[in-house]
């Protein structure tokens, strides 16, 4: 590919995304504004955290996680812990992918906890199958 | 070139930095609005590519801003792109994980398998815009899907260099700032990038 190539590539790619911001609609747009206030009144009225929530929570989120686990394999019907076990291989996959990590980012305990609402869902359905 | 080594440990530090003079305080906020007000759509944007969802984009970008209101605001301002964008890709990663786990989940649950979250579509979302699509507009947003799909396909790395450097207009040095890698690193996640997406979009794009 010649420079001229390259650079004519990247001037429509540039141009072509330009293009879709200014056409974002009144909704997202109103929605951001909403965002940027609320992210620097949020700031502004910051004060330091209690030192008992952050000490802890790592360890109530691992606590946490490891009920959550339990719940989900003891609650399953036997049929889903078979399931659960042939699929050992993505089970794996999936714990690396909670145990990874990049730097800056929130890490998977946090996004467990996070997800609560969710993992309630979660256990709720498993425990509505009526025993076989 | 600034680096930001202590990202990550820096979210768990609970004591919030020393005051500053409230007339301090005020010039930063209104200059952090600037440049929130500047950056916020074509996050938004940057964020829907990758996540193909306008609503895990408002979510990601909103969770960005927080986090950079929160612990980064007293930074000096030149250091508020690369890091927000740095905080940015954080949060879509952290999306894409929270997605694929949900997914495996869902797939271990009996009957339906629908996620509590997917709300309703708005009904308004599903009529068709009344007025006739203008072709060359029809072309440039149909050029654009090509790319953004072309974009999901690359490696996260590579998406990450092309889209700082080409829509966020990043030189090699601030982009290296923002992915927290070398500069060598950049232009190697750069140019395979562009490769790439030559190849499948083909010449004629």
């Amino acid at each position: 590919m010649s420079e001229q190539d390259h650079q004519a590539f990247e001037k429509r790619s540039r141009e072509l995304f330009q293009e879709s911001v200014d056409g974002l609609d009144m909704r997202i747009r109103s929605r951001l504004t909403q965002a940027r206030s609320a992210a620097l009144e949020a700031a502004s009225s910051s004060r330091p955290a209690l030192l008992g929530w952050k000490v802890w929570a790592p360890a109530a989120g691992v606590s946490a996680a490891a009920i959550l686990g339990m719940v989900l394999w003891l609650g399953s019907p036997v049929q889903h812990r078979s399931a659960i076990l042939a699929d050992a291989q993505s089970s794996f996959e999936d714990l690396d992918l909670l145990a990874s990590s990049d730097e800056g980012s929130g890490d998977a305990i946090e996004m467990l906890q996070d997800d609560i609402d969710f993992y309630d869902f979660a256990d709720k359905a498993v425990n509505s199958v009526p025993p076989a | 070139m600034p680096r930001f080594d202590t990202l990550n440990s820096a979210w768990m530090v609970w004591d919030s930095p020393a005051p500053a003079p409230e007339g301090a305080v005020l010039e930063y906020t209104r200059e952090l609005e600037r440049f929130l007000a500047d950056i916020e759509r074509r996050a938004f944007r940057i964020a829907q590519v990758a996540l193909r969802d306008a609503d895990d984009a408002l979510d990601a970008v909103q969770d960005a801003m927080f986090k950079l209101t929160k612990s980064y605001a007293s930074r000096p301002s030149s250091e508020w792109r690369p890091l927000f964008f740095r905080i940015l890709e954080n949060c879509i990663r952290d999306l894409q994980r929270r997605r694929t786990v949900r997914q495996r989940v869902m797939t271990w649950l009996p009957g339906p398998k629908e996620d509590p979250d997917n709300e309703a579509q708005d009904p308004l979302d599903q009529v068709a815009d009344s007025a006739p699509p203008i072709p060359e507009k029809l072309m440039q947003a149909q050029a654009m899907q090509q790319l953004e799909k072309s974009l999901r396909a690359l490696p996260a790395r590579q998406r990450e260099a092309f889209v700082l450097r080409t829509f966020e207009g990043m030189d090699v040095a601030e982009t290296a700032s923002a992915m927290g890698c070398s500069q060598g690193s950049v232009k190697t996640h750069y140019s395979r990038a562009v490769h790439a997406l030559r190849a499948q979009l083909g010449e004629v794009w």
